[in-house]
């Protein structure tokens, strides 16, 4: 029975799974070779390096910096972007006027170009700009913004906050669409309050989309590159050099694949660490 | 007539076989010119106007050919360009060259060996511009373009603040230390928010004459080009100053890309050090402004940047000769290569074509740029000098335009400078 | 009471967050040169134009911004349709059956989509060339539609479908195919809209790949051609929000007009 059940689910996962293989699977494992290798402009022609690359990367400090940013910036983006999205979701699920035209311009600035997404927030942090100006209304001292180092990755997280929140919220939306009427005004007869119901009914009743929020959200602020290559090419000294960006930069920048392969490699290693962390812990919450 | 033609090519392109005689293999001599007639790709990353008057030139006097031109992103260029170049895509016959990256180029294999051209080269062209599109005593690209810097200064503040103005004469350049001094005196009295502020402040093409000007040298050195020469008194000399702007107010930290033009057009700064475009760009500014030779250090030597785009040829285009005849065309031949400015503001590389060109500079913008034909015109001659021939140049440039940045941002500049001799040192370890 | 009170706090979070977004729309309603006029001090002018012009706009009829856009829906479009046929049959395999090897799959579906796309794009591009894909549609479409984090999405909803409901279904003699179509997609509507969006976007917003296969001018893309937009030394932003504000009411009218899936509970009702 298992067996058959194996063979049918098998034949409605090969499309995906030759896709994947193809599409992805295997130029990651030509990218893995390609992190072996090194190539030298002087004497001309690629050479077996073994680990040289990555032995030289990671005795490298501003890779180590780069590393540890990029933790820093995990733990702190995260949270905050889940959070946000579930309050959302759950603002845009009651029934209020004009939620639906609400939670559109929430989700909207996903949809913004990025390189122009960019450029609104360089205006925003500019010395004299948007957000200085605001500050300077409600009688509050000029801020640096981007050019702190301390101020750099706080102002990309709010950066990347308005431009994901609104969409993870899409899927907790969803989540608690999922979620039988009756169950919530239910939670509401029962003269629970706001806070309590929000937390013991309807969070135990997302949790699937919320774990899928969690990773994929975690997944695809390690993959951010374009806010920091457009505004800060990861200074000041170093401290929003995100790895991806240092990857993007190496590749396409500067064109030393090799070495950016060994990086990718790093960073999915680490990211496959972060996420199977994730993983352990939500099953652990089940 | 039009049977003629294809044999009166074939004729030339043998006669210009013919001279090359370069002894390497490998050498466009022998190499298959492909067909006659048919159409090349031309990739670049200006928008297609710019090159729309030297295609139809071109087309007019070789017919049967036809050129279509494919535009790529500026940020994205140099990485497209190598991945295709790399995998020998044919579908690109002629391409655009930043001229700091001939040499990589080069050594990667990606652009046809073009010093058969060399004697033609040197006589049409500045010695600065011969010697940019060599690597290895070996001539793979041909100059399309050449650029400048001027000091734009805002007259209304100046004369707000009592300061007479700079004059458009190179003999009189003012120092950095007199823009300095006006600059805070605008501040203080003639309106402006700042007193100086660089186009592109966090890049090399703008900092290398401040260096340069104090006897720093380009930052890099070494039979092989790939020692970095970034501690030198005239580099940290130039650099402590440079970071005292931002740390005085003098100059906007946090405003970069394409703003920093506006600053000057919005009459926000008094001085502005920016490229031959703004003569046009800031002709519909509101603010009424001139125009002076860049300044340099007391003490030292005016120095200015120079080098634009050249054109070249990749090896694995199956239609060599056409692909040949265009880069020839385009900087070779001065119509040719006016042609390709006559929509966009930027200065042709060919000297006959310079010679036609820039006495139009000083109309630019009516009176407002009057004097920016003689100072482009003497900068040519006298002070400009180009970025360093090294196959390290990208990393190099990446480098410093972290450091550049840092600097600005408050980062004490002789440690700065330190640590990147380390960065650089560590990033041509992988290519030496 | 309450609910007026919620309608206030939406409006206002809403209404932050497309601030940003009104300034563009403003700007691009300006001559280039005003853009940064109007940033300090703050005020009203910053975020409204009383004397707007559509100059931007004729403007950029003379671009390659109307051909673009066409091309992005349709490969978007392509990608959304055989990108959910196949992302949605595969979290159904994850997800209906128990089999040895369903965590070994499902590790690999995670695994694809921690691999970023813009790392693998330069050996993809490569092997593309080799089978010809360059400079067509088909090659633009592909890296799209298998995409690992929508099958996770599709997976983690299709979970939540109850064991009885298809067992149920099973004994009324409906085959497993059946399942999936009636049981499965009626059920999650909302997550197959995210999916697509996900989908959408992914192909909405490609930049670095349709370059590295060197598309042409007639298979150019809308962030290609609103990139192109911009100068070396100089950009008109007036130009480039205008092209911005076009590739942005694409995708804001496809999420308006999915709103209505989102207003009611698919499976209280449809479970009842």
């Amino acid at each position: 029975m298992k067996q058959r059940q194996g063979l049918i689910a098998l034949a409605f996962l090969a499309p995906a799974l030759v896709c994947l293989a193809v599409l992805r699977i295997v130029p990651a494992i030509s990218a893995v070779v390609e992190s072996f290798y090194t190539e030298s402009l002087l004497r001309g022609g690629r050479v077996f390096a073994g680990l040289g690359n990555y032995t030289d990367l990671l005795s490298n400090k501003d890779f180590r910096q780069s590393i540890g940013v990029t933790l820093l910036f995990t733990v702190l983006v995260n949270p905050i972007q889940v959070a946000v999205s579930f309050l959302l979701a759950v603002l845009f699920t009651q029934r209020a006027a004009g939620a639906k035209l609400w939670r559109t311009l929430v989700i909207l600035p996903i949809a913004t170009p990025p390189a122009v997404s960019a450029v609104i927030w360089s205006v925003i942090y500019r010395p004299d700009g948007l957000a200085n100006g605001v500050l300077e209304r409600l009688g509050l001292p000029a801020q640096p913004f981007l050019t702190s180092p301390s101020q750099v990755l706080p102002s990309l997280i709010v950066l990347l906050s308005w431009i994901g929140v609104g969409y993870w919220m899409l899927f907790l939306i969803a989540g608690i669409q999922e979620v039988p009427e009756e169950v919530r005004e239910a939670a509401l007869l029962d003269g629970a309050g706001p806070w309590r119901r929000m937390v013991s009914v309807v969070l135990p009743l997302v949790r699937r989309p919320l774990a899928f929020v969690l990773v994929a959200d975690t997944v695809s602020n390690l993959l951010v590159f374009a806010p920091v290559q457009i505004l800060t090419k990861g200074g000041p000294n170093g401290n929003s050099n995100l790895l991806m960006y240092d990857v993007y930069s190496r590749a396409y920048a500067i064109g030393d694949i090799h070495v950016a392969q060994a990086e990718v490699v790093i960073l999915v290693a680490l990211t496959l660490a972060i996420v199977a962390g994730q993983f352990r812990l939500l099953r652990g919450d089940q | 007539m039009q049977r003629l033609l294809p044999a009166a090519i074939v004729a030339v392109a043998a006669l210009v076989a013919g001279c090359g005689g370069s002894p390497d293999t490998g050498a466009p001599a022998t190499a298959d010119q492909g067909p006659q007639t048919g159409t090349i790709t031309f990739t670049g990353t200006d928008n297609a106007e710019t090159y729309q008057p030297v295609i139809k030139a071109f087309e007019a006097k070789n017919p049967g050919i036809k050129v279509t031109y494919t535009q790529i992103p500026f940020d994205q260029f140099n990485a497209t360009m190598q991945q295709r170049l790399s995998a020998k895509d044919a579908a690109i016959d002629v391409y655009t060259v930043d001229e700091p990256r001939v040499s990589q180029l080069a050594a990667k294999g990606f652009l046809t060996d073009l010093s058969d051209l060399d004697a033609k080269v040197k006589t049409s062209f500045s010695a600065t511009a011969y010697k940019t599109n060599h690597f290895r005593d070996k001539l793979w690209s041909l100059p399309m373009w050449n650029s400048t810097q001027f000091l734009f200064y805002n007259k209304t503040a100046l004369a707000k603040a009592k300061v007479t103005p700079p004059t458009a004469d190179p003999e009189q350049r003012w120092t950095w230390e007199q823009v300095e001094a006006a600059g805070r005196k605008a501040m203080q009295s003639g309106g402006t928010k700042y007193g100086l502020f660089m186009e592109q402040p966090e890049a090399y093409y703008q900092l290398q004459p401040l260096a340069e000007s104090l006897g720093g040298g380009s930052g890099i050195e070494g039979d092989d080009a790939l020692t970095p020469a970034v501690e030198t008194d005239g580099w940290k000399k130039a650099m402590q100053w440079y970071g005292a702007t931002f740390a005085s107010g003098l100059s906007p930290r946090g405003i970069g890309g394409f703003q920093t033009g506006p600053v000057f057009a919005a009459g926000d700064v008094a001085f502005f050090v920016g490229g031959p475009w703004d003569l046009k760009i800031f002709g519909s500014s509101k603010v009424d402004w001139g125009v002076a030779p860049m300044p340099y250090f007391q003490g030292g030597k005016p120095v200015t940047p120079t080098g634009s785009w050249s054109v070249g040829i990749n090896p694995a285009s199956k239609q060599q000769g056409m692909a040949r005849k265009f880069v020839e065309f385009a900087t070779l031949d001065p119509a040719g290569n006016l042609a390709t400015t006559s929509t966009t503001t930027i200065i042709p590389a060919n000297l006959e074509a310079q010679k036609q060109y820039t006495p139009q500079m000083d109309k630019f913008s009516g009176a407002k740029t009057a004097g920016a034909a003689a100072i482009t015109t003497y900068e040519s001659e006298h002070t400009a000098v180009s970025r360093p021939v090294s196959v390290g140049y990208i990393q190099f440039e990446e480098v410093m335009g972290k450091a550049f940045a840092d600097i600005r941002n408050g980062t004490n500049s002789d440690a700065r400078l330190q640590e990147a001799t380390r960065q650089l040192t560590d990033a041509w370890k992988s290519i030496k | 009471m309450k609910r007026a009170s919620l309608s206030v706090l939406g409006g206002v979070v809403g209404i932050l967050f497309f601030l940003p977004l009104l300034w563009v729309v403003t700007n691009s309603l300006r001559p280039g040169s005003e853009t940064f006029a109007n940033l300090n001090p703050l005020s009203w002018q910053t975020f409204l134009e009383l004397r707007p012009t559509l100059t931007n706009y004729s403007a950029l009829l003379n671009s390659a911004i109307g051909r673009a856009t066409l091309n992005s829906i349709v490969v978007s479009a392509a990608t959304v349709v055989i990108g959910l046929a196949i992302c949605a049959t595969a979290a159904f395999g994850l997800a209906a059956f128990q089999f040895r090897g369903r965590g070994l799959v499902f590790g690999i579906v995670v695994l694809s989509f921690l691999v970023p796309f813009d790392a693998i794009a330069i050996p993809l591009s490569t092997m593309f060339r080799d089978w010809h894909l360059t400079n067509t549609f088909a090659g633009l479409v592909l890296p799209g539609i298998g995409n690992g984090m929508a099958i996770f999405l599709l997976r983690q909803f299709f979970l939540g479908i109850p064991a009885e409901l298809v067992e149920a279904a099973r004994l009324d003699g409906l085959g497993w195919f059946g399942v999936f179509r009636w049981i499965y997609l009626p059920l999650s509507k909302p997550a197959l809209i995210g999916a697509g969006l996900m989908l959408f976007l992914f192909q909405w917003q490609a930049y670095v790949w349709p370059l590295l296969i060197g598309t042409d001018a007639k298979h150019i893309l809308g962030p290609v051609a609103l990139s192109n937009l911009q100068g070396q030394n100089f950009t008109d932003y007036g130009l480039v929000f205008a092209g911005a504000v076009v590739l942005t009411v694409i995708p804001l009218v496809v999420i308006a007009g999915f709103q209505r899936y989102f207003v009611q509970s698919v499976s209280s009702t449809g479970l009842k």
